[in-house]
């Protein structure tokens, strides 16, 4: 019932911090440099075609008018038209989200279950051989310059052997061709997901075992553990039953956080292997000024954050006996 | 303890199990989908660097969804690739004028739409009526002296205009045609609409009806772009511009590559026959080892320049724009920026537009040392009251280096800035701008070059006109030099006018109404070289340069590309280009 309580009061503090969020953002595109008609650099656009076309963007109107028909718009279920596209943000969301989320979701996932598994060896055997190589290519891992690695992979795995495609989601050749079916085409998918999966695995693998060897440091130091000791339990059943679950709480947090932030895709590695991504949309959004699917973008990462934070906060609750709200 | 024990065992079935699995699936990957390939006739590949955004022909106005839209929508005459000549394309012949009437004739050729339907003088006039009515950006300004149109038959098409004008032919002509059956619904329905352009532009074009050499079959969003030979192509089997048409390619595949390193890297590889994109000369070392890869090097149709706010002080003084002309070395742009990959310009109009282009501009002391520019731009200021602190060139002609300039007035020259885009939008304007910097305070003028955002940039310069002095470029330009009427026409210099200079000179208008006037291309040509010998003179922009287009393809899979200005990737190439096994 507390749960309930709490989630209720948390999900009304979302609604307010997300209608701060929406009008924040709302300003922020308006009063930025620039709008969507100046950049059209093309003597054929007139300075009557410029204001025509802003009159039909409704860019025109006072900020105060613009922000009230957007909030209209938005309780009808509606977030606007794109400037650049002329199609509605929703429908270009719904295009390109599932791509993020295929790919980044399984990265992170694949990457928090191999970094927390070592980070528990790695602290397991501290100050062995084996912790300081996990450690040390966990720290390359977490460093490297995602697009130089992205590029790197590319070039051996997909030109100098050529295992893979070099980018894209999927061959024109396989889906233009009628004969392949749905077990070809999703092969396909598979395969053109395989380097940049590759990629951001290794990106985020590092920091998840880092973040789990050193909490899992911290509470094999705790006196619970101790307990379990003298009680003469087996290292194995300490480790993987009472120390390991308490450890993984910041590990959760991390992919989480991971997984909401995930929604922006990280625009450098759907642009790096022309992945059909959001992250990709939302920097030409902002570098365009398409205000309508700029700030829907933004607004989706915003629900998305607000959300798994809330999820964090319940996940905790679960493993954590002693937490309660 | 071991790795081993520290993994609990029935674990390590699992993963093992799941490495064996992954390793085949790896198999299956690799190979699988591999095997599949090549069931696709003759399907020319081309990378494109960023997805269209759409196939609306009247909201499309980025590069990419152009270059798509133009094998899909013809226009009634094109440029022909060797003297850049307008010939008839869609048209049958050149139009003829009535002067009683004002009116041009336009005489169609039999052709198709890809669905089968005839294109009848229906769909030209309808796509006049469309664009006037609607007032659609970037189309209806063409089409603003054309009063009337009328079709006396299946195949002519008749205009009527205000009064002769220059451009109607080279400007009006030369846009797209739409079919009637096609838009004449979405024009209903948008009428009824309180923003009808806006319903007109948003309209979503599934597939759009072609007229052209090929028409669009799939659209994969984000993955590609098929587009197949339209069996009802007009040219077919015709010569037009003294080039014998196709199209010989039976697809068209068009590809998506983010990065041009990832492009270079699919042409090596075989996965495109052709990245539609300029690439920088780094690459070209890389790609001269490759026997199967060829880069060409085009002239672009493009004017980078420098721009002066002749609206307030100091650069509404002519002697102190001639001295900033004086010092700026073209050469040294031209070989350590573009390297060498370019062309240094003096007017306004490419110098590829041979007909347009006047060859008597001002050089500016073109292939003067560094020191000798200094000294004449030195004597230029002298002689309009202009002194230092300390001047460039002390009293025995040595050039030194120079501080404190004082405008005629005797007030000390403010500081001023070099608006740029930013380097990762353009390097070669971000580093000129430097670079003139440089140049500039060798005279003592306190300049400062500050790149910004693109948007910003067109913000301050175009719309509030809150600048000293900006570095922007034009590509794409058209043929038909009336663009130089709106970048320096009275009337344009007002918020989003192309006269960002704020330019006002009688004469230069007069000249520039005339010009629109003159039908007679030898006298026209008189009248545009005028406009440019005055713009010459006065500087309210200084040509700088235009960088060259380097393209790159495979030759092992297609010939035939048509060279031409501003790059291989035009009409006449995929009309001509052959698959080279069916020559052998």
């Amino acid at each position: 019932m507390e749960l309930n309580k709490y989630i209720l009061r948390r999900l009304i503090e979302i609604t307010v911090i997300f209608f701060v969020i929406l009008t924040v953002l709302f300003l922020l595109f308006r009063l930025a440099p620039g709008d969507p008609v100046s950049r059209m650099v093309d003597p054929s656009m007139t300075a009557e075609d410029a204001r025509r076309l802003i009159e039909q963007l409704g860019l025109d109107q006072p900020l105060g008018t613009q922000y009230i028909i957007y909030l209209k718009s938005f309780f009808s279920g509606d977030l606007g038209i794109s400037f650049h596209y002329g199609v509605p943000v929703l429908d270009i969301i719904g295009e390109r989200l599932p791509n993020t989320i295929l790919l980044f979701t399984t990265s992170v996932i694949l990457a928090a279950l191999t970094g927390i598994f070592f980070g528990k060896i790695a602290s397991w055997h501290k100050g062995k051989k084996i912790d300081s190589w996990l450690t040390i290519g966990a720290l390359i891992c977490h460093t490297l310059f995602l697009p130089w690695l992205a590029l790197i992979i590319i070039w051996f795995f997909g030109y100098r052997i050529g295992w893979f495609p070099l980018n894209g989601i999927l061959s024109p050749e396989i889906w233009t061709d009628p004969a392949n079916g749905f077990f070809i085409r999703m092969l396909d998918v598979l395969h053109h997901m395989a380097l940049p999966l590759m990629t951001l695995f290794i990106i985020h693998f590092g920091s998840y075992l880092l973040v789990m060897r050193s909490s899992m440091l911290e509470t094999l130091k705790e006196d619970y553990i101790i307990t379990a000791r003298a009680k003469g339990l087996e290292e194995k059943v300490i480790r993987n039953h009472h120390a390991a679950p308490n450890a993984a709480l910041p590990v959760v947090t991390s992919v989480a956080l991971s997984l909401a932030f995930s929604i922006n895709g990280g625009a450098l590695t759907e642009t790096v292997f022309s992945w059909p991504g959001i992250g990709r949309e939302l920097v030409f959004a902002v570098s365009n000024n398409d205000y309508p699917l700029a700030l829907a973008s933004f607004l989706l990462i915003a629900i998305v954050v607000l959300l798994a934070n809330l999820l964090v906060d319940i996940l905790y609750a679960w493993l954590d006996p002693r937490i309660r709200y | 303890m071991s790795i081993d024990s520290a993994i609990p065992r029935p674990l390590w079935g699992v993963m093992s199990r799941l490495l064996t699995y992954g390793l085949v699936i790896c198999l299956l990957l690799t190979g699988g989908p591999a095997c599949s390939r090549g069931k696709q006739a003759a399907a020319l590949k081309i990378g494109l660097a960023e997805e269209p955004r759409t196939l609306n022909v009247w909201l499309a106005s980025d590069a990419n969804s152009q270059k798509i839209l133009r094998q899909i929508y013809q226009p009634l005459y094109r440029p022909e690739p060797a003297t850049l000549k307008l010939v008839p394309w869609l048209a049958e012949s050149e139009p003829v004028f009535d002067p009683e009437t004002v009116s041009y004739t336009v005489k169609i050729r039999p052709a198709k739409w890809s669905d089968g339907s005839d294109l009848t003088s229906a769909d030209v006039a309808f796509t006049a009526r469309l664009i006037k009515e609607f007032k659609i950006p970037r189309f209806s300004a063409k089409w603003s002296f054309v009063t009337r149109i009328e079709t006396p038959g299946p195949r002519t098409v008749r205009y009527y205009l205000k009064a002769p004008t220059a451009v109607f032919l080279s400007r009006t002509l030369i846009g797209p045609v739409v079919q009637k059956k096609e838009w004449e619904s979405v024009a209903r329905a948008a009428r009824q609409l309180e923003k009808p352009l806006a319903a007109l532009l948003n309209h979503k074009i599934a597939s759009p009806v072609s007229s052209g050499p090929f028409m669009l079959t799939q659209w994969r969003r984000g993955a590609y772009l098929h587009l197949q030979q339209n069996p009802h192509f007009f040219g077919r089997n015709l010569t037009i511009g003294g080039l014998q048409l196709g199209p010989h390619v039976e697809n068209l595949l068009f590809k998506i590559y983010g990065t041009s390193d990832v492009a270079i890297l699919a042409l090596k590889k075989g996965a495109i026959d052709m990245f539609w994109q300029g690439i920088q000369p780094g690459y070209l070392d890389d790609l001269a080892k490759d026997p199967g890869v060829r880069t060409i090097s085009s002239a672009k149709s493009a004017l980078y320049f420098m721009g002066f706010n002749m609206r307030r002080s100091p650069f509404n003084d002519l002697a102190l724009r001639q001295a900033a002309a004086a010092l700026i070395d073209r050469d040294f742009i031209l070989t350590r920026v573009l390297q060498g990959h370019g062309q240094k310009m003096f007017s306004v109009v490419p110098d590829e537009n041979i007909f347009w282009s006047c060859p008597d501009v001002d050089r500016y002391f073109e292939g003067l040392p560094r020191e000798d520019r200094i000294r004449r731009a030195y004597d230029i200021l002298t002689r309009s009251g202009y002194s230092w602190e300390v001047p460039p060139v002390d009293a025995s002609g040595q050039v030194q280096t120079a501080s404190g300039l004082r405008l005629p007035n005797g007030a000390q020259m403010p500081r001023f800035t070099i608006l740029t885009p930013p380097a990762d939008y353009d390097p070669h304007r971000a580093i000129s701008g430097l670079i003139i910097q440089e140049w500039l305070r060798e005279l003592g003028m306190p300049a400062y070059a500050r790149p910004m955002s693109f948007g910003a940039l067109l913000q301050q310069v175009k719309e509030r006109h809150d600048f000293d002095t900006f570095i922007l470029g034009y590509g794409k330009l058209p043929i038909d030099p009336d663009y130089i009427r709106s970048m320096f026409y009275s009337k344009f210099d007002r918020p989003r006018g192309w006269n960002m200079s704020g330019y006002r000179n009688p004469e230069f208008d007069r000249l520039a109404n005339a010009s629109r006037k003159v039908i007679d291309p030898n006298q026209r040509r008189e009248l545009i070289w005028d406009m440019q010998l005055l713009i010459s003179r006065e500087l309210p922009y200084l040509p700088i340069y235009k960088p060259a287009l380097i393209e790159a393809i495979r030759e092992d899979r297609f010939h035939g590309w048509v060279p031409m200005q501003d790059g291989i990737g035009n009409i006449w190439s995929f009309c001509r280009l052959r698959p080279t096994t069916l020559e052998k």
